[in-house]
């Protein structure tokens, strides 16, 4: 007990670890060609305008929104897949990406005339945009989403395949939606619509950074806390019910947080798919499924996951960032494949 | 002393009644076997009495007390359950049986709740491996560490559901062995499904056959015999007496 205990404290404190490593290394890269002294030197006020303000306005807020948003939506899919008890379950179950995309475009679109407006584009602050409306449209939408299929899965008791074909349903819906909107748009339009939904840390601002991280660490906190009653759950509904675990709320509150974190990171950063399933998987198979540990190492994988991707987007793009979302899925899968086949799998405890 | 009186229920509006009336009784430490078909409605009362589902009429109480309105945390100081098919997620053996306490702790599990999970570990003799994968253990110590699991809620009612369904012949006579040490020695009530009738009779006190959703026959365990077996299951048996012991045999 103390062993296994002990073994996975130390692979979560690694995990810490190679977050810091990364966030600083996540720090030096981009199109920018500065130093990793000029960089530190930057960072600690020194140095150019420029390179001050390159750090601490651009690379810092990014770096941030890679960590926390990769927590986030690691930690929702853990979270969603135990209370749904399908592995296939991600953040975006109750369809808040398809449903953030809907609203993005409908902002881009229908209400600023194809006019993209993101956080950091320099565009949108000369003309006077609101920063924010895009977002802000991605994330009503969203929430409707999670208020919609939530509601409709009251009706039968939140049971796990009602929710997920529900999810499914109408994330098909916001889709289709979305299909109709872009066949009207105009070219311009439909190119700032298409360039929303790819995933981009570089919106990230330090408001925007603030606003997730009181949400996701609300969130994480409250997993934390539930963590013994997501264990009792594996045991099935039956016997978590008559452990005491008020499985209905435990699956309402739970769903309701992962999917607000998913929304809030998808309305500020556009879709970054796959972290949600593949982090959770793979502390799964490394560390065993009890959450006293799952939660804390997942927060951490997916961290690690997007600022590796975020630093080889920006690396490999030659002067323009790839979209992050795909470099995520890049990454990520291969290794996902490598750890589902392989050998050397954590079978539990 | 469970109490169920004039139970009713139905899983919606339009499907036919499960459970139509049903009452029985049950006395503290007196252990009841369920007895019928599949399908009669067996699992349903399982699941009225954890609160799993919610019956339209009749009630359910325990000492008085009113099963049907109590929350699952007050539930599970009360009632606990082993299922059929029993699953630990990834714990080890100590963390399952801790599990049980989860209605008594929040973050962390007190001295108190590692104290009981100590005395039970030793009690079912799983002291010895307290730190193995529950899910890599046999299906009798699982079964074992399902029971520990439960008795560490401190129940006064414990449901068994098919307890012996997925064991073999050995670990079924150690399991019931287990479960009638348990209900003499801590004074807690069983109730159990079982469809073994020669099993039946070497576990209960009690013997309820149910029909349609309700109680056919309930008493001792002169209540079964030719008639109530014949009557509820559609099958000719033959009560004979080997050794001072009633064996039900299948005609």
């Amino acid at each position: 007990m103390g062993h296994q205990t002990a073994k996975k404290r130390t692979v979560i404190i690694a995990m810490a670890a190679i977050t810091l490593i990364l966030a600083f290394i996540c720090l030096f890269a981009g199109s920018a060609s500065m130093s990793a002294l000029d960089c530190l030197n930057a960072l600690f006020g020194k140095g150019t305008a420029a390179n001050i303000r390159i750090v601490r306005n651009i690379r810092v807020p990014r770096m941030l929104a890679a960590v926390i948003a990769g927590a986030g939506l690691s930690v929702s899919g853990l979270v969603m897949q135990t209370n749904l008890n399908n592995p296939m379950a991600s953040p975006s179950t109750l369809g808040v990406s398809n449903a953030a995309v809907f609203g993005a475009n409908l902002s881009i679109i229908a209400f600023s005339g194809g006019f993209l407006s993101t956080g950091n584009n320099i565009a949108n602050y000369s003309s006077g945009a609101d920063p924010f409306a895009c977002s802000i449209m991605a994330f009503v939408f969203s929430a409707l989403s999670i208020l919609l299929i939530l509601g409709l899965c009251k009706i039968r008791s939140f049971e796990p395949g009602t929710v997920v074909l529900a999810g499914i349903a109408v994330g098909a819906m916001w889709t289709a939606a979305t299909t109709v909107l872009q066949f009207y748009a105009t070219d311009v339009g439909l190119s700032a619509a298409v360039i929303w939904s790819f995933g981009d840390l570089g919106r990230a601002t330090y408001e925007t950074d603030l606003i997730m991280l009181a949400v996701v660490a609300v969130g994480i906190a409250v997993f934390a806390v539930l963590s013994w009653r997501y264990n009792a759950l594996l045991s099935g509904d039956a016997s978590a019910q008559s452990m005491g675990v008020n499985v209905k709320r435990l699956r309402f509150v739970s769903m309701l947080l992962s999917s607000l974190i998913t929304a809030l990171c998808v309305a500020f950063l556009g879709v970054i798919g796959f972290v949600g399933i593949i982090c959770p998987h793979v502390v799964k198979r490394l560390l065993g499924q009890d959450h006293r540990f799952s939660i804390a190492a997942s927060a951490l994988c997916g961290a690690i996951l997007l600022l590796l991707s975020d630093t080889l987007s920006r690396t490999l793009g030659g002067g323009a960032a790839l979209p992050v979302g795909a470099i995520t899925s890049l990454l990520g899968a291969p290794f996902f494949i490598a750890v589902i086949f392989s050998r050397r799998v954590h079978h539990g405890c | 002393m469970l109490k169920i009186e004039d139970l009713s229920f139905r899983y919606s509006r339009r499907s036919p009644e499960v459970l139509k009336g049903l009452s029985m009784a049950l006395d503290d430490g007196e252990i009841g076997i369920l007895l019928g078909k599949n399908g009669c409605g067996k699992t349903t009362l399982f699941k009225c009495i954890l609160g799993l589902v919610q019956p339209y009429g009749g009630s359910i109480t325990f000492d008085g007390l009113d099963v049907l309105k109590m929350s699952p945390a007050e539930r599970a100081g009360l009632i606990a359950y082993v299922p059929q098919h029993i699953h630990f997620g990834a714990l080890s053996v100590y963390d399952s049986v801790l599990m049980g306490r989860v209605a008594h702790f929040g973050l962390r599990a007190g001295k108190e709740d590692h104290e009981i999970v100590r005395q039970l570990l030793y009690e079912m003799e799983l002291e010895d491996f307290p730190s193995r994968c529950a899910e890599d253990l046999s299906g009798g110590e699982k079964q074992k560490i399902a029971i520990a699991r439960a008795l560490a809620q401190t129940p006064k009612l414990l449901i068994f559901d098919e307890p012996t369904g997925n064991l073999d012949i050995a670990n079924e006579e150690l399991i019931i062995n287990e479960a009638k040490k348990i209900a003499r020695e801590k004074n807690i009530s069983i109730l159990s499904s079982l469809h073994d009738f020669n099993q039946a009779l070497d576990f209960g006190d009690r013997f309820f056959f149910i029909k349609d959703g309700s109680v056919r026959y309930a008493g001792d365990a002169d209540t079964v015999n030719e008639n109530s077996i014949g009557d509820i299951f559609d099958i000719a048996v033959k009560l004979m007496d080997i050794d001072g012991k009633r064996v039900v045999i299948k005609k």
